[in-house]
């Protein structure tokens, strides 16, 4: 392994460690898993309905949850290490301040990536419990229907619960959480303190999941100049269409979720994140420590 | 004639202040150069610029103006910090890692190939005497016992230049005697050593040079010696001396012309007295 990884991956440990430690990791992780447990009782409709709705709030804790995980935890990064003056002895290394924000960077994603899939296979778990409850109550109710009626009602059953279109909602958490993340360190490269940060992000948090409403409600109220296309054009990397990530709605909707369109999201994410990151690392190589 | 380990040419920092049309001027034209194996003291009251010029020597700051050589090397290299070890004041380090766990990090950062990391810890926990603490969480740890921790990190890459921002601030005499002893023992191993103090006495006991820094300005600069001795002067100090011969000595002196000026028992220092009295406690 190259001497830049090593430091790279020695300071992405250290965050990870660092970060797993904060209180309001626990507090968040504890809370979105009591919601993704509790999602089912929450749902108690119908069969179907029960086991879409369970999806519909687990899905939404995993995403809420990843997102303010991202912010808050993210935040905190680099005013504490600069208020604590660690920044000052591992600066003086031989260490980039790339790669002392790439390693940041990399805790982080790899604290969100340990935190979505704890509460992926607890909203997982849960939803193939009551899938096997709704198979079972269905089987029971539908005892004297016909064999086809029975076929269809499970089908309805399996689809309301298909796994792999899960795996790619939550997926997409993760990336919404991490894009998150760069934007967050991106904010904090040049606030003076967290409590900034963390206010600038629930402004850009909130812009971020209304502004395809707003984009589209425009879009097709009028005909776009080329100066308000550059302006949406602006707003949208500024604010990044969180809504873009959230396939909850498109999974309750029983919509496919293509390959085309999953390729898509990890571009654009992987275009986010960049973006995101190259900008904090020009700001915080000119910050004064 | 060999490279300087620390050069400063016409080196000037100045801070705007955020919001006001005004700017803090922390340094003004400092020139400085500290030769290899030299245990250089910076001295000078509080916000007299010690610390801005430490971080500017170990590149955490940008000059606003000057430049700066380590070995020979511009210090905005990123690499030239490969000789160099830093302790920062008050330094303080993640509070969840022990001892052991900081070396390995540090020694990570600072390139100790994978397979020297377990052996130079040990080695470093030895020389600073934490060998008893190494897998103690650092939050545990005393002030004097960061501080050795916080200097062993700065050794882990063995640098050539050790540059150390008021390493004896805030410990009690035994702590700070250890510091002290280390850094002996460091420039003995040929090290070169830059630090920061406003305490007077244990510069004068470890510097070989100091500089006087006070508003940014560098106002004097020299070996102890040549700053301190009295040229017209000469101090002689006998052990078992006769009365008789302290008498004759006096007469002799009076004959030449000379002046006696005093005629006292040496004493040795509070600090060395506290430490005979306390001896060398545990940490």
């Amino acid at each position: 392994m190259s001497a830049a990884l090593t430091r790279i991956f020695a300071i992405a440990r250290i965050t990870f460690i660092e970060m797993a430690r904060l209180r309001v990791f626990y507090v968040l992780v504890l809370f979105a898993l009591a919601l993704v447990l509790g999602s089912s009782f929450l749902a108690r409709i119908s069969f179907q309905q029960e086991l879409q709705v369970t999806e519909d709030i687990a899905l939404g804790a995993v995403n809420f949850f990843l997102s303010l995980l991202a912010i808050l935890i993210t935040a905190q990064l680099l005013p504490r290490d600069m208020e604590d003056r660690v920044i000052y002895s591992v600066l003086a290394k031989p260490v980039t301040r790339f790669e002392y924000m790439l390693g940041k960077f990399l805790g982080v994603v790899a604290l969100l990536s340990v935190s979505a899939i704890a509460m992926s296979l607890l909203c997982v778990a849960i939803i193939h419990l009551r899938e096997q409850t709704a198979i079972r109550e269905t089987m029971a109710q539908m005892a004297q229907s016909t064999p086809a009626d029975r076929a269809a009602a499970l089908r309805g059953v399996y689809e309301a619960g298909a796994m792999n279109r899960l795996s790619a909602a939550l997926a997409a958490a993760l990336a919404k959480g991490i894009i998150l993340a760069a934007l967050t360190l991106c904010v904090s490269s040049f606030a003076t303190s967290s409590v900034f940060t963390i206010s600038a992000m629930a402004m850009i948090y909130l812009v971020g999941n209304l502004e395809s409403v707003a984009r589209d409600y425009w879009l097709h109220q009028q005909v776009p100049s080329v100066l308000a296309r550059a302006f949406l054009a602006v707003v949208t990397f500024v604010f990044p269409d969180l809504q873009a990530f959230n396939l909850t709605d498109q999974l309750f909707a029983g919509a496919v979720l293509s390959s085309d369109l999953l390729l898509r999201l990890a571009g654009l994410a992987a275009v986010y994140t960049a973006s995101y990151l190259l900008i904090a690392m020009a700001f915080f190589s000119q910050r004064e420590l | 004639m060999s490279e300087a380990a620390v050069r400063l040419d016409n080196v000037s920092k100045v801070f705007p202040v955020p919001l006001r049309r005004r700017v803090n001027v922390a340094l003004r034209d400092l020139n400085l150069e500290i030769a290899p194996g030299e245990v250089y003291g910076l001295l000078g009251p509080n916000g007299s610029g010690k610390s801005t010029t430490l971080k500017i020597i170990v590149g955490l700051v940008a000059p606003t103006r000057g430049r700066v050589t380590i070995f020979g090397r511009e210090n905005s290299v990123v690499a030239t910090r490969r000789d160099i070890g830093f302790l920062p004041e008050n330094a303080y380090f993640h509070k969840f890692l022990s001892g052991e766990e900081t070396l390995r990090f540090h020694a990570k950062l600072g390139g100790v190939p994978a397979g020297g990391i377990a052996s130079r810890a040990n080695e470093l926990l030895e020389t600073v005497g934490l060998t008893h603490a190494r897998h103690a969480r650092l939050g545990t740890y005393s002030k004097g016992m960061l501080q050795r921790i916080g200097l062993a990190q700065a050794l882990i890459h063995k640098p050539k230049l050790l540059v150390l921002d008021e390493p004896t601030a805030a410990l009690d005499p035994a702590g700070s005697h250890d510091i002290q002893n280390l850094i002996t023992s460091l420039k003995r191993e040929g090290a070169t050593v830059l630090l920061s103090s406003h305490l007077l006495t244990q510069v004068q006991e470890v510097c070989d040079r100091v500089g006087i820094l006070h508003r940014g300005k560098l106002l004097r600069q020299g070996r102890l010696g040549d700053l301190l001795g009295v040229a017209n002067q000469t101090e002689l100090v006998l052990e078992n001396a006769p009365a008789e011969l302290l008498a004759e000595i006096e007469r002799e002196i009076e004959a030449s012309g000379a002046r006696l000026i005093a005629r006292r028992q040496p004493q040795s220092s509070l600090e060395q007295f506290f430490l005979n009295v306390t001896g060398q406690p545990d940490e």
